[in-house]
């Protein structure tokens, strides 16, 4: 299994992989890029984060109504009370703890444990569906670019209609028609969402299937398999990479905003779901809905950087 | 340069004209059959308006499938609608008794000023920042422009009307936390209310903006006539405004062209259902809970439309704005 993978990305990210000096020659103009190194950071430690985080975290779906609404550490809120004895609301002051640093919501579960837990949502998502995008992108650019003529213009009118398609409009009847599980969600996001990509490396496909070296593995006798697979795919991998790194953000966001609008998956914690919720209480416990926010805002901005430093990087022409 | 005729654009508006109809009616296809094949009926919610008691519900249910052809087959139902969508006849809302062209026209005007006023709002301050920012590259100003058009960018649009909500409404209570539809369309108090929808729709634009209008600036601050202009001794407003702003002008038309359509189901979907606007972007998220095709389908036929219209409005602009262009 690992040697049909490590075969597979040699194959598909043959220059980055095989040539270090190459690997090195990308970092070094990358890392000129302060806020793309710390975008690759971030993205760093969202996925240790990710990975290690639930490990020390409380159960996120702990429910606890004695510690509900409390504010992260540091910060009071005031709430006011019914007295049983005198009959009377008394306005008490309860401050955050460091059982919970972040707060709870307003069931009493740890918004720490909920972040983290919604931290491997969202790159799950993010990651898969924008696989399954690119892959699809990449085949019908490449193979649209190479065959040409009839082939080129379905594959182009297709896109057309897929690009023209209200997609959130799609995702929003889909997940309503046969609810709201997660891996579908991110199935439709990854099945609709290649369009971008396939003009995009289509056209850099164009450009190559001209060039000389392409004309010379044929007069060699190269199938076209080879020749795609071989010769146009590792040209087009800086691109690939410079359009997933700038469209994980997009996904993220659509499964966020499908999650807030009340669509989401309603057996993971996902920030939109916790967004949602936080929607809800602004009045009694606005942290619920600000953390989730600002984990997004930061992860999307991650990715941003960081795929605008690659793209620099990636691009010859352009001086750093 | 010789003046050729524009005879050939009048074949290219119809080839276009053409394609969009085509296009249209696939998607219109596919939503008619997406919705149709979901659970419940549209009977159901109908029912449910209407407040039946003491009555056989079953009965009921079947007289009204009966009436609308609810109970014929899927695609007799298909054929029907499109043969009287054909003909102008855009359906019966269910959810909302009422014809679904009068529901849309009462509904779109929502959608029409809010999507208007973040494009206005987006598009002239965008533009602004991205000339200053461009002509005055690598100041202070110019990173503090890049780092928050960045940071506009990335910020998730539902959750900054979130946070507009909670820090303007709730805390300092300046607007009212929902819409009110009862305000006037074409008055201030209106336009106060559509502030924080116009922010929350319009803060992605305007960074997109910003970034497009700054490096669209510097693709042309270095080219050749630029030089020139600058050699015949033009003072650098003129050299900015006229030469390098027009010519930066064509790839900034086209983004904020495509925004426009795209928009209608993208940010401006969401900020209608945050604020409660009653536009069309939350009739039809209503629609598709209630199972009121033909709502859902309208309107996706109207965004679609919407879409595929101004992409040919913008291609055709571009050989005016543009003489080099042809497409024959």
């Amino acid at each position: 299994m690992t040697e049909v993978l490590t075969s597979v990305f040699r194959r598909i990210g043959g220059p980055l992989y095989n040539n270090r000096r190459l690997l090195n020659y990308y970092w070094q103009r990358t890392s000129k890029n302060k806020l793309a190194v710390a975008g690759l950071a971030f993205v760093i430690f969202l996925i240790l984060l990710a990975l290690i985080g639930p490990l020390f975290t409380l159960d996120p779906t702990q429910v606890n109504f004695e510690q509900k609404n409390l504010p992260p550490v540091g910060l009071s809120t005031e709430v006011s009370i019914y007295d049983r004895a005198t009959g009377e609301f008394t306005a008490t002051k309860i401050y955050g703890m460091w059982e919970h640093p972040l707060g709870t919501d307003s069931k009493g579960r740890d918004m720490l444990a909920m972040l983290i837990s919604g931290a491997r949502i969202s790159l799950w998502v993010g990651l898969i569906a924008t696989g399954i995008a690119i892959f699809i992108g990449a085949l019908i650019g490449v193979l649209s670019a190479y065959l040409g003529g009839w082939a080129d213009n379905v594959l182009m009118r297709f896109t057309d209609v897929m690009m023209t398609f209200p997609f959130f409009l799609l995702l929003v009847m889909i997940v309503f028609i046969f609810g709201s599980s997660l891996a579908l969600i991110v199935l439709v996001i990854g099945l609709t969402g290649w369009t971008g990509a396939a003009r995009l490396i289509r056209s850099e496909a164009l450009s190559l299937r001209t060039r000389e070296f392409v004309t010379a593995a044929k007069a060699l006798g190269a199938s076209d398999g080879r020749v795609i697979f071989r010769h146009l795919f590792p040209n087009v991998v800086s691109l690939i990479i410079v359009m997933a790194t700038l469209s994980i953000p997009g996904v993220i966001l659509a499964e966020a905003a499908l999650s807030f609008i009340g669509l989401g998956d309603p057996s993971v914690t996902s920030w939109g779901i916790i967004l949602e919720s936080g929607q809800q209480s602004l009045d009694t416990s606005w942290w619920v809905a600000v953390e989730p926010g600002i984990m997004l805002l930061l992860t999307v901005l991650a990715f941003n950087f960081l795929g605008d430093g690659l793209r620099d990087a990636f691009d010859p022409r352009s001086n750093i | 340069m010789i003046h050729m005729g524009k005879s050939w654009l009048k074949y290219y508006i119809i080839k276009r004209l053409i394609y969009a109809i085509v296009i249209a009616w696939g998607i219109v296809s596919i939503t008619f059959i997406l919705v149709r094949i979901g659970p419940g009926s549209p009977a159901d919610k109908y029912l449910a308006n209407m407040s039946v008691k003491g009555q056989d519900v079953a009965q009921i249910t079947a007289a009204i499938e009966a009436r609308y052809g609810l109970d014929k087959p899927l695609w007799e139902q298909y054929a029907n609608y499109m043969v009287n969508l054909f003909q102008g006849d855009w359906g019966w809302s269910f959810s909302t008794s009422m014809p679904v062209i009068d529901l849309i026209k009462t509904h779109w005007i929502y959608s029409f000023q809010l999507i208007l006023l973040s494009t206005i709002f987006a598009a002239i301050l965008g533009i602004l920042i991205g000339v200053y920012s461009a002509v005055k590259k690598y100041s202070k100003i110019d990173y503090a422009a890049t780092f928050l058009s960045f940071l506009g960018i990335s910020i998730p649009n539902f959750w900054l009307g979130v946070m507009l909500i909670l820090l303007f409404s709730v805390q300092l209570g300046w607007f009212k936390t929902y819409y009110d539809t009862t305000l006037p369309l074409f008055s201030w108090e209106n336009l106060k209310a559509l502030i924080l929808p116009v922010i929350t729709l319009g803060t992605g634009m305007l960074a997109g903006y910003v970034r497009y209008t700054r490096s669209a600036m510097l693709d042309n601050l270095n080219k050749g006539f630029v030089t020139t202009a600058r050699a015949k001794g033009l003072p650098e407003r003129t050299v900015i405004g006229k030469h390098v702003f027009r010519n930066a002008l064509l790839p900034l038309f086209t983004i904020i062209m495509f925004d426009l359509g795209s928009i209608v189901f993208g940010g401006a979907y969401l900020t209608e259902i945050i604020f409660g606007i009653p536009g069309l972007g939350q009739i039809s998220f209503k629609a598709i809970f209630a199972d009121d095709y033909p709502v859902v389908v309208a309107v996706t036929l109207i965004g679609t439309f919407l879409v595929l219209i101004i992409n040919l409005i913008t291609d055709i602009a571009y050989t005016y704005l543009d003489p080099r262009i042809r497409y024959d």
